[in-house]
């Protein structure tokens, strides 16, 4: 398959509204977080639609509760879908977590063990998700803290059967493998030649904080040198992913994060050739096979 | 463990409750699995008072960082969140300010909350198109006591019975608030947003709250006027309650009209 490459993009946050709309800043393109858009009317959407207008754009949600026993929640797949019809965007990604059960939200990515009876609910319910809004999914890898002694395996074996046998694509979040290999003590670069790269759509890069010898994940803080060597490394293996900046506290004027985006996209032609780094919207992820 | 109990554990020690997850997770040299999960138990109480200080920050700003606090983590401990949108979670803290003690004993805490939940609300609120005077000017003679109005789906109305507004309007131009009054009279207040997409508010006298909420409500014209006839004469009503409607159309409060079963928007 030809990937879609959407070049280098920036997650969409309010600080930065009147800017982009004021300035049009050249950047390739924008994530949403869909939830902040699942709203009646006001001046989210109306935002939304003005920068929609001049960026293409992806969407990223934190309720979809993928991994989780309750039953899915449709209330939430329906908004959903009313917003990729709104939006139109070039995919729509969520979380390889859970987030609620007996219908109470922790609006936290909480982590699942890494085992074969796990894998096949996430896979069914990856695969309801994808027949219900008519397109295929992306799932993101989380940082996490704890491991389950029902784990049979590594987070990257899980991960890639997951997305094999479901027919999803992956979000990987460079940042979160360099945070977890801290905290479970495993070499992210194992984790990187672990994923099938042609099931890598999406890259995120962010900052993280040290808590004692763990790795919180806060993304308040600039990318750091090692996340950087990591995502070299990640586009060797992988060739062109269309990478962004996630940032999510402690948010820098608009400038600073464009220009850390600037040193993502220098690594990237540093290491790619002009035809690999030629942006193109690809096959659109329409139907499901 | 099954994935089902041991996302209830996981999600129970989250809320505060003490199970037995500790034991099907590692511990390593590094951390033990009880700080390890406390990661998550603070992570997840952090979360939802950052949404509750956005939410109320001059209920915040009122109450102090200590009470705020307080009350903050009584509210999570009640309410376990059952919305996806962590812009919801705080739905219901007005209503627990307004019936549990001691914060009901200060009836400026419960409306102060209010205020700040309907300027939220009028944020986000669904959009609609605004009548012009000319709607008005084609409706037949006849039809007028049929006559029915459509809020703008921003337009709520406030009872208070405190000057939590004088209170919320000296927090947001960032000055000291007045001492706090409970009156008997109760004073009305309406906040709308506007076609510019900037939320409005003004007071409401009686009568005006009266014939808004009767409007609002989904009563006709006629059905209008005869609740006004308490409070004007026979020939002042119908004069009276004309010039409401003139000013709700001259400040975007209305979206339709509908009478005898012809309906504009
Ligand atoms: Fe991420």
């Amino acid at each position: 398959m030809t990937r879609p490459f959407l070049g280098f993009g920036l997650g969409l946050r309010t600080d930065h509204y009147q800017h982009i709309i004021e300035h049009q800043p050249p950047i390739d393109w924008f994530e949403i977080l869909s939830e902040n858009y699942m709203v009646p009317g006001g001046k989210p959407l109306a935002n939304l639609d003005r920068i929609r207008q001049d960026y293409p754009m992806v969407m990223h949600g934190v309720s979809m509760s993928i991994g989780s026993t309750d039953p899915l929640n449709t209330r939430y797949l329906d908004k959903l879908k009313a917003l990729i019809e709104r939006v139109e965007p070039a995919w729509v990604s969520d979380h390889l977590c859970w987030t609620t059960v007996d219908h109470i939200n922790s609006h936290d990515l909480l982590p699942l063990p890494y085992n074969e009876a796990v894998i096949k609910h996430i896979v069914d319910r990856i695969q309801a998700v994808q027949d219900y809004i008519g397109r295929e999914i992306l799932i993101e890898n989380l940082s996490s803290y704890v491991t389950y002694h029902s784990s049979e395996m590594s987070e990257w074996q899980f991960v890639n059967e997951i997305a094999r046998r479901s027919g999803c694509f992956l979000l990987v979040d460079i940042n979160n493998i360099f945070v977890s290999a801290n905290n479970h003590h495993f070499d992210p670069r194992d984790y990187i030649n672990g994923i099938d790269p042609d099931r890598v759509m999406q890259f995120h890069l962010a900052g993280h904080s040290y808590h004692g010898e763990m790795i919180i994940d806060t993304h308040d803080h600039p990318v750091c040198e090692s996340v950087w060597d990591l995502y070299q490394y990640a586009l060797e293996r992988y060739g062109a992913v269309s990478t962004m900046i996630e940032r999510d506290d402690n948010i820098p004027p608009f400038a600073e994060l464009h220009e850390e985006l600037t040193r993502a996209e220098t690594i990237a032609r540093r290491t790619l050739t002009a035809e690999q780094l030629a942006i193109n919207s690809g096959r659109m992820m329409q139907g499901v096979a | 463990m099954e994935l089902r109990s041991l996302q209830q554990q996981f999600l129970y020690h989250l809320l505060g409750e003490s199970t037995g997850l500790e034991k099907v997770i590692e511990s390593t040299p590094m951390m033990s699995a009880r700080d390890r999960l406390n990661i998550y138990a603070n992570g997840y109480r952090m979360r939802l008072k950052e949404a509750l200080q956005t939410d109320f920050d001059k209920l915040h700003s009122y109450l102090g960082d200590a009470q705020f606090d307080a009350l903050m983590n009584r509210y999570i401990d009640t309410h376990p969140s059952h919305t996806t949108s962590l812009r919801y979670f705080s739905i219901a803290l007005a209503e627990m300010l307004a019936q549990e003690s001691p914060y009901s004993e200060h009836i400026e805490l419960a409306e102060l909350a209010k205020i700040e939940q309907a300027f939220a609300n009028s944020f986000d609120a669904g959009n609609a198109a605004c009548l012009s005077l000319e709607h008005f000017a084609s409706i037949p003679e006849q039809a007028w006591p049929s006559l029915q109005l459509t809020m703008q789906p921003s337009l709520q109305i406030i009872a208070c019975y405190s000057n939590a507004f004088a209170i919320w309007k000296a927090l947001s131009a960032g000055e000291p608030p007045p001492e706090a009054q409970h009156r008997d009279e109760v004073e009305y207040w309406v906040v709308w947003r506007r076609p510019d997409l900037i939320s409005h508010y003004r007071p409401l006298a009686f009568a005006e709250y009266t014939a808004l909420k009767s409007m609002s409500e989904g009563d006709s014209f006629a059905e209008l006027c005869e609740q006004l006839l308490d409070l004007f004469s026979e020939t002042d009503t119908p004069i009276k309650a004309i010039g409401f409607l003139q000013s709700w159309v001259q400040e975007d409060m209305l979206a339709g009209l509908d009478y005898d079963g012809i309906n504009a928007t």
